[in-house]
C-alpha cells in the first residue's frame, strides 16, 4: 500500500519529501482541528453549565415565591382564628418579602416571553391577595373579626391563592422543561467534541502511520543505496589500483620493448652502414681504375661506365648514407626515451624559480640573439621529485618556445606556477607562433612536428618531456593559438609518489 | 699473439654482415690467425669442447662472443666456457651492441676479460675492431692444459 503510494509519488527523493510535509500538514490540521472543537466545546459546555444553573437558581426563586405566598397565608390565618400577635408580625415579614421575590424573579426570567407574561399574571395576582389581606388584618385590628373572616371567605370563592399556584406551578414547569432542553444540548455537544476528537485522532493516527511508513521505507532505501555506494566506492578503487598496476605493467613493457628493438634495429644498420663504407672505398678503387683506362686506352671505358662510378655510385651512397644517419638518430631517440623510463627517480626538494632562474641564465644567448625576454615569476610552488627530470622538462619546453618565437614581434616568455590540491601546476607561456588546433596532440608523439619545418630537429623534444612527465606522476598539455602563443601546462605531484609502493617520497629518507 | 703455436680466434656472432666486417677489420690490423666463425651457440659450444681441431683438445684459442644469439644467451656460453675444465683461462672478449650496465657487470662477474659495445657508426666501428685487432696481437694466450 505504501510502496503504491509512494510509486504513485514517484518514489523519488522530491515526492516522499513532499508526501512527508503533506502528511505533517493534515497531521497539524487534524490536531488544530481537535484543539479547536475542545476549545468551542468547553465555552458551550460552560455557557450550559451556566444557563442550567440559572435554571435552578429562578426555580428556587419560585420555590421560594411559593412559600411565602403559603407562608403569609398561614400566618394570615392564623391571626384571623385567633387574634394572636406572633402570627401577624410573621405575616408582616411575608407580606414584605413576597413582591420582592416575585421581582427577583421577573429579573431572572426577562429573557423569557412565557415567564414574563405568568409573572405579570402573579404579580396581579399576589397584589390584589396582600390587598384584600391587609383588608382582613385591618378589621382584625379593629376588632371586627366578622367582617374579616367574610373577606377572607369571600376571597377563597375567588380561588385567588389556587390561580397563584397554578401560576407557580407552571413556572416551574416551564424551568424545568427548560433544564431538560439544555441538558440535551450540552449531551449534544459533548458527543460532538467526542465525535471531533475521534476523527482527528484516526486521521493523526492514519497520517503517522504513512509518515512513519514512509520515513521507515526512505530510510531502508537509503541504507541499501548507501551500502551499494560504499561497495561501489571499494570496488573502484580495487579498480582503480588494478589499472595503475596494468597501467605500469604496460608502460614496463613498452620501455623493454622500445629497448629491444631499438638494439635490434641497430644491429642490421652497422652492417648497411659498415657494408656501405666497404662500397664507398670499392667505389673509389673503380674510379681510378676508370681514370686510369681512360688515361691509358681512352675509349675502352663507355660514358655509362663512367657516369657509373663517377656520379650513380656516388650518389647512391650518400642517400644511404644521410638515410642511415637519420634512422641511426632515431634509434638514439628511442633509446633514449627507454633509458629515460628505466632510470632511477631520486625525489628532492626543488625550488622551481631558482631552476628557472638557471635555465634562463643557460639559454640566455639565445635569447639575446632573438631580442627575447624570459620572466620567471616568484614565488613558485616548490614541489619534491626528481632534480634531474623537471630540469629536463623545463628546459625542453623553455627552449622550444624560444626556437619557435615569432620574428614579428619581441619575444616574452613567462614561468609561472601555482598549487591545486596536491598538485603543482607550471605555465610556460610564449607570444611565439603558435600551434594550429589540430596538432596540439601531436606535438607530444615521437617524431611528429608542426608547423613551419626551418628549425632543427627531430620531433623527439616534447615526446621526451611527456614521458617524463608520465614518470614523474604528471601530465602536460598545451592551449594555443596560431599566430598569437602556446601556453604549456605541466601538472605535477607536490611530492612525488612511488608508483610500486604508493608511498609518498620522503626526501630526508632519499638524500644520504 | 703467441708465435710457436697458432692461436685460432673463434668468433660467436649471428650477423653474417657482422662478422664480416669485423673479420675484415681484424685482417686489416694485420691479424692472420685463423677465424672459425660460427652463428649459434649450439654448434660454438660443440667446436670449443668436442671438435678435434677445436681449442678443448687441440691448443689455444681467443673467443670473440656476441651476446644475441638465436639459440642461447651469449651470458650462457661465457659461463660454459669459465666454468672448470679445459677452456677456463681461454680469453673471452665480448662484442655486442648491449650497453646495458647490468649486462656488463653480469659479463665480467663470469670471468669475461674484455667487454666492448660495438659502435654503430660504422668509423667508429672499424677503428674499435682494428684497435681490439692491435691488442689482439699483443696479448699472451695460455696454453690448453692437456692433462
Amino acid at each position: 500500500m505504501f510502496e503504491t503510494v509512494l510509486r504513485r509519488f514517484g518514489g523519488t527523493r522530491h515526492a516522499i519529501g513532499r508526501f512527508l510535509i503533506v502528511c505533517m500538514v493534515v497531521g497539524f490540521l487534524a490536531l488544530l482541528a481537535a484543539g479547536v472543537a475542545a476549545v468551542l466545546t468547553v465555552v458551550r459546555t460552560e455557557r450550559h453549565t451556566e444557563m442550567v444553573n440559572h435554571t435552578y437558581v429562578v426555580k428556587l426563586a419560585i420555590d421560594r415565591a411559593r412559600t411565602l405566598v403559603e407562608q403569609g397565608e398561614t400566618a394570615r390565618r392564623g391571626y384571623l382564628l385567633t387574634g394572636d400577635k406572633a402570627y401577624r408580625d410573621n405575616y408582616v415579614i411575608a407580606a414584605r418579602v413576597t413582591p420582592r421575590e416575585i421581582d427577583r424573579i421577573n429579573d431572572l426570567t426577562a429573557d423569557n416571553p412565557n415567564q414574563v407574561r405568568n409573572i405579570g399574571n402573579l404579580r396581579m395576582l399576589v397584589s390584589d391577595l396582600i390587598e384584600q389581606r391587609e383588608r382582613t388584618i385591618a378589621d382584625t385590628d379593629a376588632g371586627r373579626r366578622d367582617a374579616a373572616i367574610a373577606t377572607f371567605t369571600a376571597e377563597k370563592n375567588a380561588r385567588r391563592m389556587f390561580r397563584i399556584r397554578e401560576i407557580l406551578s407552571r413556572m416551574s414547569a416551564e424551568e424545568s422543561r427548560l433544564l431538560t432542553i439544555r441538558n440535551g444540548e450540552q449531551r449534544a455537544g459533548i458527543n460532538a467534541f467526542y465525535v471531533t476528537l475521534s476523527v482527528a485522532a484516526l486521521l493523526l493516527l492514519v497520517v503517522a502511520t504513512f509518515s512513519l511508513a514512509t520515513v521507515l521505507q526512505y530510510t531502508r532505501d537509503l541504507n541499501a543505496s548507501q551500502e551499494r555506494l560504499r561497495d561501489f566506492a571499494d570496488s573502484l578503487e580495487e579498480q582503480v589500483a588494478e589499472r595503475t598496476a596494468e597501467l605500469t605493467r604496460a608502460n614496463e613493457e613498452v620501455q623493454r620493448f622500445a629497448y629491444i628493438v631499438s638494439h635490434d634495429l641497430r644491429s642490421p644498420l652497422v652492417n648497411v652502414m659498415g657494408f656501405t663504407a666497404e662500397l664507398e672505398s670499392a667505389t673509389a678503387t673503380i674510379r681510378d681504375l676508370i681514370d686510369r683506362v681512360d688515361a691509358a686506352a681512352p675509349g675502352v671505358a663507355t660514358e655509362d661506365d663512367r657516369l657509373a662510378a663517377r656520379e650513380d655510385l656516388p650518389e647512391a651512397i650518400g642517400f644511404i648514407r644521410t638515410s642511415t644517419q637519420k634512422m641511426d638518430r632515431l634509434i638514439n631517440a628511442i633509446l633514449k626515451l627507454s633509458r629515460e623510463g628505466r632510470r632511477t627517480i631520486m625525489p628532492d626538494r626543488l625550488d622551481i624559480a631558482a631552476m628557472g632562474r638557471t635555465i634562463r641564465a643557460s639559454v640566455q644567448h639565445l635569447l639575446d640573439e632573438r631580442g627575447a625576454e624570459m620572466i620567471v615569476e616568484d614565488p613558485v610552488p616548490a614541489i619534491v621529485n626528481d632534480r634531474l627530470a623537471v630540469e629536463q622538462i623545463l628546459s625542453n619546453v623553455i627552449e622550444n618556445a624560444i626556437k619557435y618565437l615569432s620574428p614579428d614581434r619581441p619575444g616574452r616568455i613567462v614561468l609561472r606556477g601555482h598549487v591545486e590540491g596536491s598538485r603543482a601546476i607550471f605555465d610556460i607561456e610564449d607570444n611565439g607562433r603558435g600551434i594550429a588546433p589540430s596538432d596540439h596532440t601531436r606535438i607530444f608523439d615521437l617524431f611528429r612536428r608542426s608547423g613551419q619545418q626551418d628549425q632543427p630537429g627531430e620531433g623527439i623534444g616534447l615526446a621526451h618531456v611527456r614521458a617524463l612527465a608520465y614518470r614523474l606522476g604528471g601530465t602536460i598539455d598545451v592551449e594555443s593559438e596560431l599566430g598569437t602563443g602556446s601556453t604549456f601546462r605541466i601538472t605535477l605531484p607536490l611530492t612525488y609518489v612511488d608508483p610500486q609502493s604508493g608511498q609518498p617520497a620522503n626526501k630526508e629518507n632519499e638524500k644520504p | 699473439m703467441n708465435d710457436h703455436r697458432s692461436v685460432s680466434i673463434v668468433m660467436i656472432e649471428d650477423d653474417e654482415g657482422h662478422a664480416r666486417l669485423i673479420e675484415k677489420n681484424i685482417r686489416r690490423a694485420g691479424i692472420l690467425n685463423d677465424i672459425m666463425h660460427f652463428t649459434d651457440g649450439t654448434t660454438a659450444l660443440d667446436y670449443l669442447f668436442n671438435h678435434k681441431d677445436g681449442p678443448a683438445l687441440n691448443g689455444p684459442a681467443l673467443v670473440l662472443l656476441d651476446l644475441n644469439l638465436p639459440d642461447m644467451s651469449g651470458t650462457d656460453i661465457l659461463a660454459k666456457i669459465k666454468a672448470e675444465g679445459a677452456l677456463k683461462r681461454t680469453p673471452v672478449v665480448v662484442l655486442t651492441t648491449t650497453d646495458d650496465k647490468v649486462e656488463i657487470q653480469r659479463c665480467y662477474d663470469l670471468g669475461c676479460n674484455v667487454y666492448i659495445t660495438k659502435p654503430v657508426n660504422y668509423e667508429s666501428f672499424a677503428q674499435a675492431i682494428r684497435q681490439l685487432g692491435l691488442f689482439l696481437s699483443v696479448i699472451q694466450v695460455p696454453d690448453i692444459e692437456s692433462d
